[in-house]
């Protein structure tokens, strides 16, 4: 079976200086570094390969490279050195209803979010009746955004992107979408997109999520893939070596914010 | 892999969403498009005419001719320099081709424009008894056209330029507004010292609004102002193209 996310010997750096703005070049730089995150590499020898219709979980703690990684993977952001190669078309809960505005109404905001993913408008066109129903908005379709809840605006980006045609969905920490109802229709509507022989790559700090969604995985800690394998494993490693350093951490943080 | 009529749709959407945006109240949000231009021409006409007593003949046509077309350009340098930083969730979020958020910004201001041009022709019509005239069927898409490809490249340098230098977009507030009386706007060229003149005229910006005038008050071109201002929108444009194949992969960390 050929891969559908590749990633190899992966290399990022962001480099220490902020935008410049006239104060600095006229006065010059005279602010001392924060060190507290500094080190050479957001991301350093990552690679790793995601079959065809399979769920990839990454892991890791606050600053770990996850999202760089997934930015990367979605080409807003350029690797340094390395090779990515994505096979079919990608789209991304990186945030949802980026892209969204307030004036405009659910079905508008659904056009331009489609289009934002890189969906025709005959595309979006046809799967319409789709969207609105899965987002179980009704008739609140036709009122501006600014009237909706948290939670409607989140199943309004859920429903969009989970009926764009894309090979590869990236998932940035918004799993944890509507009600527990939605939440379960969101499952099995990822269940179903593998089903087709979709392929997710979810980042998440919620580890029950990831271990019932995702196979395999990897844990980066740094910015270096620390752990790979089935995802289980990786997840229960992970809250090992956490619960190691800081115990006090295993019943707060870790356990995700379900 | 580029899809041309996808992008073309998307920016058609997202100009779509800034008219919305502005004409949620259609009457009132068209009145409003229009208000700002006729304030402005209304205060120089005051200001000069009334107070000064400077002879311009036609003076309030000379105006009213060049603001519209100036306030697109200007409204659309403004929003355009500050697009990437402004969208910056969405350059950050979403894999869309970035040139397309200030190029939205410019086409958006066009159609303001376009809007504007009824009005323009009406206040010809009664003010000046100027009446419409074939020639404009061609003649004004040619200086759309022309206007367009002069001002979406300075728009997407700025806009790049204000990714690394966070302070352009007011550097470019400034640069306006010195541009807005040596192009110049609100006297004729005639009135600068004739040393000076040709420094004058070596701003692509002075043959364009020349231009807008001439075709508004006598429906005829000036070749070679538009022979000028469109070389000068061939080098910037080979310049924001440059500059956007080496900075634009780095937008997405810097904004």
């Amino acid at each position: 079976m050929t891969h559908a996310v590749l990633c190899e010997d992966l290399w990022k750096t962001y480099q220490r200086h902020r935008p410049l703005g006239v104060k600095t070049l006229l006065l010059g730089a005279d602010t001392p570094r924060d060190t507290r995150f500094a080190r050479e590499w957001a991301l350093a020898e990552v690679g790793f390969q995601v079959p065809r219709g399979r769920s990839f979980g990454v892991i890791g703690a606050n600053g770990s490279g996850k999202t760089t990684l997934l930015s990367i993977l979605l080409g807003t952001v350029q690797e340094d050195r390395g090779r990515v190669n994505l096979n079919g078309r990608v789209a991304s809960l990186l945030e949802l209803g980026a892209g969204f505005h307030g004036d405009l109404t659910g079905r508008e905001n659904v056009f331009l979010y489609g289009s934002i993913l890189g969906m025709r408008l005959a595309e979006i066109r046809r799967r319409f009746e789709n969207i609105a129903e899965f987002s179980e908005l009704e008739g609140a379709i036709e009122q501006p955004l600014r009237t909706y809840s948290a939670g409607m605006i989140a199943r309004l980006g859920f429903s969009t992107i989970i009926h764009s045609p894309a090979d590869i969905l990236l998932i940035d920490e918004v799993l944890a979408v509507g009600d527990a109802s939605f939440q379960d229709k969101c499952h099995r509507a990822l269940r179903e997109f593998r089903a087709r022989s979709g392929t997710l790559v979810i980042v998440s700090h919620n580890l029950k999520e990831v271990t019932e969604v995702c196979d395999e995985g990897i844990c980066l800690d740094l910015g270096r893939v620390v752990d790979t394998g089935p995802m289980t494993g990786v997840a229960a490693r992970y809250q090992e070596r956490v619960a190691a350093t800081d115990p006090a951490k295993v019943k707060g943080g870790a356990h995700g914010q379900r | 892999m580029v899809d041309a009529r996808q992008t073309l749709e998307l920016l058609y959407l997202l100009v779509k969403k800034e008219l919305k945006v502005r004409y949620k109240n259609k009457f009132l949000g068209y009145v409003w498009a229009l208000a700002n231009p006729f304030a402005f021409a209304f205060v120089y006409w005051i200001a000069f005419k009334f107070i000064m007593r400077l002879e311009i003949e036609n003076y309030s046509l000379y105006l009213i001719t060049g603001m519209f077309p100036w306030v697109w350009l200007s409204a659309s340098m403004v929003a355009g320099t500050r697009s990437f930083v402004a969208n910056a969730s969405l350059i950050k979020k979403a894999p869309l081709p970035r040139a397309i958020l200030p190029l939205g910004n410019v086409v958006q201001e066009m159609v303001h424009f376009a809007f504007a041009l009824p009005v323009i022709i009406a206040f010809l019509w009664f003010a000046g008894e100027i009446r419409p005239s074939a020639p404009w069927i061609w003649q004004v898409p040619l200086l759309l056209a022309l206007q367009l490809a002069f001002v979406y490249p300075l728009a997407l340098g700025l806009a790049l330029a204000n990714v690394y230098v966070r302070d352009i977009e007011y550097l470019v507030g400034i640069g306006l507004s010195l541009m807005f009386f040596a192009t110049p706007m609100v006297y004729p060229i005639t009135m600068v010292p004739e040393a000076y003149r040709r420094y004058f005229e070596l701003n692509p910006l002075h043959g364009l609004m020349q231009s807008w005038r001439s075709v508004f008050l006598q429906s005829t071109l000036d070749f070679n102002h538009m022979a000028y201002t469109a070389a000068c929108a061939a080098v910037t444009g080979v310049i924001a193209w440059l500059l956007y194949r080496k900075l634009a992969r780095r937008v997405g960390e810097l904004v």
